[in-house]
């Protein structure tokens, strides 16, 4: 708790710092202040081959009140550092939709009245703007989202003083992983790996059909998109406990460019890639070929829509995609234009999918 | 089948037989040839003369008043107007329609005709008027007689004459005669025209005024004024009295009738040409030249040798001999033609009219209101903050055509809007086929200086009715084209069609007038930018403040103060050094003010050794040490809580 506690004076510290620094160009040096940040995005995000994962460039943004545009843009990430120091303050902890709350205003006289924020969407990136401007993770000043990830197997975790054990015997239910990352820590780990699968549907599947025993496993879903606090979990369970991590994803480009999520980041992230990638992480499956391989029958088999195209096309071109295997499977997928779903393999019998394909799998990249 | 057949067999029995038969079956159907009096026809064909349903009082007055301007244009009279409207029976649609002028009046052995009868006009001239065909005025008069009991009282006061004369009169509608009721001197005493010379007319007529057209009225006064601001235009309706008061005493040159160009020259105007001299025993060559502008004698004399044709006198060529003339005179070169004829508005007349534009509106809260008391119309002046004005001469079907564009920025205008004049005439209905929209549409808005997207960004919030960018500009642009014959799309005459060159010459003189007048409003946007920017700091300020003062301890006041005067300063000489549009220039600022910028992992970042990060490596790092040095720097001189 005390190292927490600190950590949070530096951050107030920092944010007083920018506060200070405004206040100098305002009051003595008499110009224009100006908030300068990293640019996040697509056009700042560097392949790095020596870290295997997405890095952020080197280009800046410079907010200053200085135009019609950057006004609210500059004013609103001040509000939003006010509002992270505040809640800092108070030892409390927040959601970003709660900041969006606690942050909310109009501007502007009668007739002319406006919104602060247009949206939670400008909040979301008020909140970014403070990360990057303080070099703090808004997991560090309290700021988390609503928790989607989910864990089941033999894993100890204290979050604050409880003891959660995700070795569920009942194999009924599975445990979320708190977003309040800082207060979570893993306690100990029997596993002798961790699967990662794209949907919490599958994971219930698997996990029902006792996998998890059998295979002494840890499963874990990021439900879709994964959010930081589960790609985290992912990374300190592969780095600081060696445990080799696989990731199944659906057979399309989307469930792909999740499952590479967990292995070489985003670019919406890159600034974050550190503390979030596991370059080591095998993406095992679903395979475009696997379609094939498995028989899974046409009638379950899904057309790939245009933008699916586009995005395999793309993803050809890019550097951590060079490998032969991946080129191969992307060139099957724009040849036949067919995806499938992890859940497909249902077609073949509910047990199916937990007790040949992924133990054939694993079989395969040598992990059982 | 069977059937078929014989129909087949009857038809050809028919065919057979031959022309008997035809002349019988057509002899049951005889067709009358009659003759239909020139009055009769045009009450039958109204919308020949725009006289259509809704439009009939719309037109009455357009008619009316352009009779008048023309009138006093002609002797130089400064033009003064009374227009009225008024609804005298609602039950039958009855309206008293009147106007009154000061210009030269009719002579009054010519009122009769002039009023009623069609085809007779003293405008069948080459030069350029208001009206054409002179059959605006009979129009008024067939449907007074043709709708109502009431006769047409007239009171005129030609400058040929020394007394002003009253007259009632109906017009005969089979015959195309006048029919006079009342014919008297007025007593100076009882006199109704105030001037030296005038004319007034009131009839009452039947017709439906919905408010769209009532609108049109309107808009067609309003316009009417902008480009006659020499005139004084007052309007009496039962909504109200508007006046448009004399803006300036400058008025255009007046038409000159002119002799017709030889390229334009046809077998009718070479045969009345040569009808006029009838009596004198000219040569042709002597007829050319004095009936055809730019013809010299030798010139004349080169086309009747290029015709080969023989000397003789002129009545004693047949056609076949003239269409020669004809032929080799469209084939031959001319000086351009004289513009005499045309009398366009000039820039100090329509700079007088667009700085000087208002617009009728008709008070929101009187339509809920039933309040006569009250006038339920009143006149906006727009202000505009610049104007600007350009021309070009042209031949457009063979005849010199001017054209006048002007265009107005800023003030009270709120959005884009269309003026477009024939001959000093709104033209109001059919804006979108005209010509001049699609100049609008096809000259490039950065001709002004200004980016689509500098537009949008600037008034978009304003008025977002369009997307196109022009649309949004607080700006009016007026097209004025003076000629003998204009090329009008419809017989309606509302929109002008796209003829010969006439698109390119608009589009120059548009284009022109876009880069006259760039400076300014690049000038002018850039202080209603400023203006946008200071009321945006005015809101956002205090947050930023609260925000600050909250976190650490400082002067609210003290911050508050100085950010204004920062921001007023920073403004202010945005405004007077506006960066050039397209290529942002960033304000003079001091050295780049870094606070810092840094990722979470800096010490990683920087160590990072990767190809595409190695070239900019040597200025990271620089950057990196700045900011670190300066928290070091500032955790040693302030104490942190």
């Amino acid at each position: 708790m005390a190292a927490i506690d600190k950590r949070h004076k530096e951050t107030i510290g920092k944010i007083k710092l920018i506060m200070k620094d405004i206040c100098k160009d305002v009051l003595s040096e008499k110009k224009m202040p100006s908030l300068d940040i990293t640019k996040i995005g697509y056009d700042n995000t560097v392949w790095s081959e020596e870290k295997r994962m997405l890095t952020i460039g080197t280009k800046t943004v410079h907010i200053s009140p200085d135009t019609t545009k950057k006004i609210p843009t500059f004013s609103q990430y001040i509000v939003m550092s006010n509002a992270v120091r505040k809640l800092l303050d108070e030892e409390m902890e927040s959601t970003i939709r709660g900041m969006y709350y606690a942050t909310l205003s109009t501007v502007g006289d009668e007739g002319n009245k406006q919104k602060f924020w247009t949206s939670q969407d400008a909040s979301d990136d008020a909140i970014k703007a403070v990360e990057l401007l303080t070099g703090v993770p808004r997991e560090e000043f309290s700021v988390t989202s609503k928790p989607k990830g989910m864990i089941s197997g033999p894993i100890l975790l204290r979050v604050g003083g409880d003891i959660i054990d995700c070795n569920l015997g009942s194999r009924a239910t599975s445990q979320l992983i708190p977003t309040n990352i800082m207060d979570v820590e893993i306690v100990d780990v029997k596993a002798d790996f961790v699967m990662v699968v794209e949907k919490d549907t599958v994971l219930n599947n698997i996990r029902k059909s006792g996998f998890i025993q059998k295979y002494n496993a840890i499963l874990m879903t990021g439900s879709g998109e994964p959010d930081r606090a589960t790609r985290m979990m992912v990374k300190t369970l592969n780095e600081v406990w060696k445990k080799p991590v696989v990731v199944f994803a659906d057979a399309d480009p989307w469930g792909l460019g999740i499952a590479l999520r967990y292995k070489i980041g985003s670019e919406s992230l890159s600034y974050d890639s550190d503390r979030l990638v596991t370059p080591d992480a095998k993406v095992l499956g679903m395979m475009f070929s696997d379609i094939y391989d498995y028989n899974i029958p046409e009638v379950a088999r899904l057309a790939a829509s245009e933008e699916d195209l586009n995005r395999a096309v793309d993803m050809k071109k890019k550097q951590w995609l060079k490998d032969k295997k991946w080129q191969k499977e992307l060139s099957l997928f724009l040849k036949n234009k067919e995806k499938c779903e992890l859940d497909a393999f249902f077609k073949h019998g509910f047990r199916y999918l937990a007790e040949t394909y992924l133990p054939q799998k694993l079989r395969e990249s040598g992990i059982l | 089948m069977k059937s078929k057949n014989v129909i087949e067999i009857a038809s050809s029995r028919i065919a057979q037989e031959g022309s008997s038969s035809v002349v019988q079956t057509k002899s049951k159907t005889k067709i009358n040839f009659s003759r239909k009096a020139e009055s009769e026809f045009f009450v039958d064909n109204s919308a020949l003369a725009g006289f259509t349903g809704e439009r009939i009082l719309y037109m009455a007055i357009r008619e009316l008043i352009e009779n008048s301007l023309d009138s006093c244009e002609t002797d130089r009279i400064l033009p003064k107007i009374a227009v009225s409207l008024k609804l005298i029976d609602p039950l039958n649609d009855l309206w008293s329609i009147s106007c009154e002028d000061n210009g030269i009046g009719i002579r009054s052995d010519k009122v009769s005709i002039a009023v009623c009868s069609f085809l007779t006009s003293g405008k069948y001239v080459e030069q350029q008027q208001r009206g054409l065909f002179g059959v605006g005025l009979k129009m008024i008069a067939a449907f007074s007689t043709k709708d109502t009991d009431h006769p047409l009282r007239v009171w005129s006061k030609s400058t040929e004459e020394a007394s002003e004369y009253y007259f009632e009169l109906r017009t005969d509608i089979g015959t195309n005669k006048p029919i006079v009721l009342t014919r008297r001197d007025v007593k100076p005493k009882e006199s109704i025209l105030r001037g030296n010379s005038g004319f007034r007319i009131e009839a009452v007529l039947r017709g439906r005024l919905s408010p769209i057209t009532k609108n049109k009225i309107y808009d067609y006064i309003s316009q009417t004024s902008i480009v006659n601001p020499y005139a004084v235009i007052s309007f009496f309706t039962d909504d109200g009295k508007i006046t448009f008061d004399r803006r300036t005493t400058i008025m255009p040159e007046p038409a000159k009738e002119v002799l017709p160009h030889p390229a334009d020259m046809d077998l009718k105007t070479l045969k009345k040409a040569i009808g006029n001299y009838a009596l004198q025993k000219t040569t042709i060559q002597g007829i050319l030249c004095n009936s055809f502008q730019k013809l010299s004698s030798d010139k004349a004399r080169e086309i009747i040798r290029n015709a080969g044709i023989e000397v003789k006198q002129a009545d004693k060529y047949s056609e076949h001999e003239l269409i020669k003339i004809v032929n080799i005179c469209r084939q031959t070169k001319f000086q351009s033609p004289n513009v005499d004829h045309l009398s366009p508005i000039g820039e100090r007349i329509f700079t007088v009219g667009m700085n000087t534009e208002r617009a009728i509106f008709t008070r929101k809260d009187s339509i809920i209101s039933d309040d006569h008391s009250q006038p339920r119309i009143s006149t906006k002046e727009m202000k505009p903050t610049l104007t600007g004005y350009s021309s070009r001469a042209c031949i457009i079907n063979n005849r010199p055509t001017i054209v006048e564009c002007g265009l107005a920025y800023g003030g009270n205008l709120s959005y884009f809007k269309l003026y477009r004049f024939a001959n000093k005439i709104p033209l109001l209905y059919d804006e979108g086929s005209d010509v001049a929209r699609e100049v609008i549409s096809e000259v490039e808005l950065n001709k002004m200086g200004v980016s689509k997207k500098q537009v949008k960004e600037q008034f978009s919030g304003l008025d977002s009715r369009s997307d196109r960018a022009i649309d949004l500009l607080p700006i009016h642009i007026f097209f004025h084209i003076c000629s003998t014959k204009i090329p009008y799309k419809t017989a309606g005459k509302e929109s002008i069609a796209s003829e010969g060159e006439l698109k390119k010459y608009m589009k120059a003189c548009l284009s022109d007038l876009y880069r006259k007048v760039s400076k300014q409003i690049r000038r002018e946007m850039h202080l209603k930018d400023a203006e946008n920017r200071l009321k945006l700091y005015k809101y956002y300020i205090p947050l930023i403040v609260n925000a600050i003062s909250e976190s650490i301890d400082i002067s609210a006041e003290d911050l508050t103060n100085s950010f204004l005067t920062l921001v007023d300063k920073h403004v202010k000489r945005e405004a007077t050094h506006p960066r050039t549009p397209n290529t942002k220039v960033e304000s003079p600022k001091a050295p780049k003010q870094n606070h810092h910028v840094q990722g979470p992992h800096k010490d990683s970042r920087t160590k990072e050794t990767s190809l595409v990060a190695k070239s900019s490596k040597s200025l990271k790092l620089k950057h990196v040490r700045s900011t670190q040095e300066k928290i070091e720097n500032f955790m040693a001189s302030e104490e942190l809580d």
